[in-house]
């Protein structure tokens, strides 16, 4: 048995390493991503026939768009010694992925791609090239940059008067300023980011007052969960923000929209044209 | 202890004006520079503007639950030391504001408060019901000082461990960090609807426990003495006790445990009444109200991100804690 296993070990070692040697002529056929932006991005540039594993948050509802699709698809925690027996042939990490297991997978010979956070939609196009490039995809890339800035060059719904106000306020008070995806959204659905007006730069938080004082057109705030109650999401639920005329709108982005910055972050700024032209309707 | 009876004549009403004073000027303090007098204008107008909504939504609950939940920390502080005859008996020291925390959190996060609002406040009462009951069991009579402190160390270590694990075990992201709220204690950002919820239980408390003067009064000379003047001693009990649990259950449930402010009051304004606790009770709500809502004041001024109110309660109030505690044992010596 034992004997079967090493023997196991050895051809897969060995596959790994002819795929490896042959890596310049064919593009990757076992795809492991070690991080949620890469799943996504894997998911939507590869597709299913292409993948070995995903990360474990590739499955979540709350943080993973792609998280409907991926049901079936292995995942891996993270750790080294589950990743090297699935002979990767390139592995997508964030930059904060867990610094010694990449460090230890590029020692053993195993092609790493180091994602960057987009902070802007330009962002999202270079590392949407930059992956399908190393996928072996760009015909697929270029696809989907062109729907993205489809999506984001549709007219935002005219308004007279000012630019309207938009701040995207999370529980607690959290909130994202200047040079942030979220920021970027925001302006390019037409909305003046509060929380950059106020002088934030990066996230950080804003207090109820400043949120009050601010009106805001629109309001992006999940809602809370009412069977797993928290002070913080009560927050968004004050009396100064849910009384009538407090703010024109709130409206529910779903976080995997804003978590990652990917061609489908362009959803999130048609959602909020669309909020905003209903406002203008009334 | 001597006082001045023209002090102790006067006292109320200054306190009464320190507070008052003290109230316009949380209103006027916030992280936006909105103006007490346009948002008084607007109000009185019945306009609908910003600056009328931050004044009446946001800053005022906080005001009011300063004025409630301090007064009550400080008569609730007053009333406990006449009772147990011991000078270091408070609320948040004998553990009764860490169990109504423990209380109100189980209300909170198990979702039962939001189908059922009043069982927030009702939470706390119950909690701090639990701690009183058990620290007049294990310190009330004839207990000294150290089983006393002892006692309420022990129930404070427990609720708190309790509070840490109900947060624990919660499902929700959040409710981890919230911790440090039902610790130390926090007015930011509650609403009206706090206000409605805490002030009717606080209310009744008070009566309680400002009614029980004359007793506690007669309870100084010793219980047997106190049985002589006609004093029931049974119900007695039963009344600082109730009266303390409503108050301070009703008020953690709101606030969190905001510690020390039940201690450090009664000792300022006992040189100025005399040895008499009945003559404390008032001076001392008046007091707590004023020190709790200065406190909370100061958290607000610029200069970085909020404190919470308890650490600065606590900054206060700790070393006031020792001080006592060495003039004590100077004097038992």
């Amino acid at each position: 048995m034992a004997r079967g296993w090493v023997a196991f070990c050895g051809l897969v070692l060995a596959f790994a390493a002819l795929c490896g040697g042959a890596r310049a002529a064919t593009p990757p056929q076992r795809i492991v991503s070690l991080n949620l932006c890469g799943d996504q991005l894997a998911w939507m540039l590869a597709g299913r026939g292409r993948i070995a594993a995903l990360s474990h948050l590739a499955r979540s509802a709350e943080l993973s768009y792609v998280a409907p699709q991926v049901a079936d698809v292995p995942i891996v925690q993270g750790a080294a010694e589950e990743i090297l027996p699935l002979a990767p042939d390139l592995v997508l990490a964030g930059r904060y992925t867990a610094k010694p297991t990449v460090a230890f997978l590029r020692a053993k010979g195993v092609p790493i791609l180091e994602l960057s956070i987009p902070q802007d939609f330009a962002g999202i196009r270079d590392q949407v090239r930059r992956v399908a490039r190393a996928l072996g995809a760009e015909p697929r890339g270029e696809a989907l940059i062109a729907a993205m800035d489809a999506a984001l060059a549709e007219p935002a719904p005219r308004r007279d008067g000012p630019r309207p106000v938009g701040v995207a306020w999370q529980a607690g008070g959290f909130t994202a300023g200047a040079g942030t995806l979220t920021d970027a959204v925001l302006n390019a659905a037409g909305l003046d980011n509060l929380a950059t007006r106020s002088g934030l730069r990066g996230h950080g938080y804003l207090t109820l007052e400043a949120v009050v004082a601010g009106r805001p057109d629109v309001l992006i705030a999940d809602a809370a969960l009412p069977t797993q109650p928290s002070l913080r999401q009560a927050l968004l639920q004050h009396p100064a923000l849910t009384r009538p005329g407090a703010l024109g709108r709130r409206v529910t982005v779903p976080a995997p929209l804003l978590a990652c910055g990917t061609p489908a972050t362009a959803e999130a700024v048609r959602l909020l044209r669309a909020a905003l032209a209903e406002g203008t309707a009334r | 202890m001597t006082a001045n009876p023209i002090t102790a004549r006067l006292l109320p009403g200054a306190l009464a004006l320190l507070v008052l004073a003290l109230f316009v000027g949380s209103l006027s303090v916030g992280p936006s520079a909105v103006g007490l007098g346009t948002a008084l204008g607007d109000l009185l107008a019945g306009a609908d503007t910003t600056a009328a909504v931050i004044v009446a939504e946001i800053r005022l609950p906080r005001a009011l639950l300063g004025v409630g939940v301090g007064a009550t920390l400080g008569l609730a502080g007053a009333a406990l030391q006449g009772l147990l005859r011991n000078p270091l008996a408070e609320p948040g020291v004998v553990g009764v504001s860490p169990f109504a925390a423990l209380g109100a959190v189980i209300a909170f996060y198990s979702g039962l408060s939001g189908t059922f609002a009043l069982a927030l406040p009702l939470g706390g009462i119950l909690g701090a019901l639990l701690a009183v009951g058990l620290l007049y069991a294990l310190a009330g009579r004839g207990g000294g000082m150290l089983t006393l402190v002892l006692a309420g160390m022990a129930l404070s270590s427990l609720a708190g461990a309790l509070t840490s694990l109900a947060l624990s075990l919660s499902p929700n992201p959040f409710a981890l960090a919230e911790i440090v709220f039902w610790l130390l204690g926090s007015l930011a950002d509650r609403s009206l609807t706090h206000v409605w919820l805490a002030v009717p239980f606080m209310a009744v408390g008070w009566a309680l426990l400002l009614t029980a003067g004359r007793h506690l009064d007669a309870l100084t000379l010793g219980e047997l003495t106190a049985r002589s003047l006609g004093v029931d001693l049974g119900r007695l009990r039963l009344r600082i006790v109730l009266g303390t649990a409503l108050a301070v259950g009703a008020a953690v449930a709101v606030s969190g445990t905001i510690g020390f402010v039940g201690l450090i009051v009664p000792h300022l304004v006992r040189p100025l009444v005399g040895w008499q606790p009945g003559r404390l009770l008032l001076p001392s709500a008046l007091g707590g109200a004023a020190l709790t809502l200065a406190a909370d004041i100061a958290v607000r001024l610029p200069g970085g991100a909020e404190l919470k109110l308890g650490v600065v309660t606590a900054l206060i109030g700790a070393p006031f804690f020792l001080a006592l505690v060495l003039r004590t044992r100077g004097s038992a010596a």
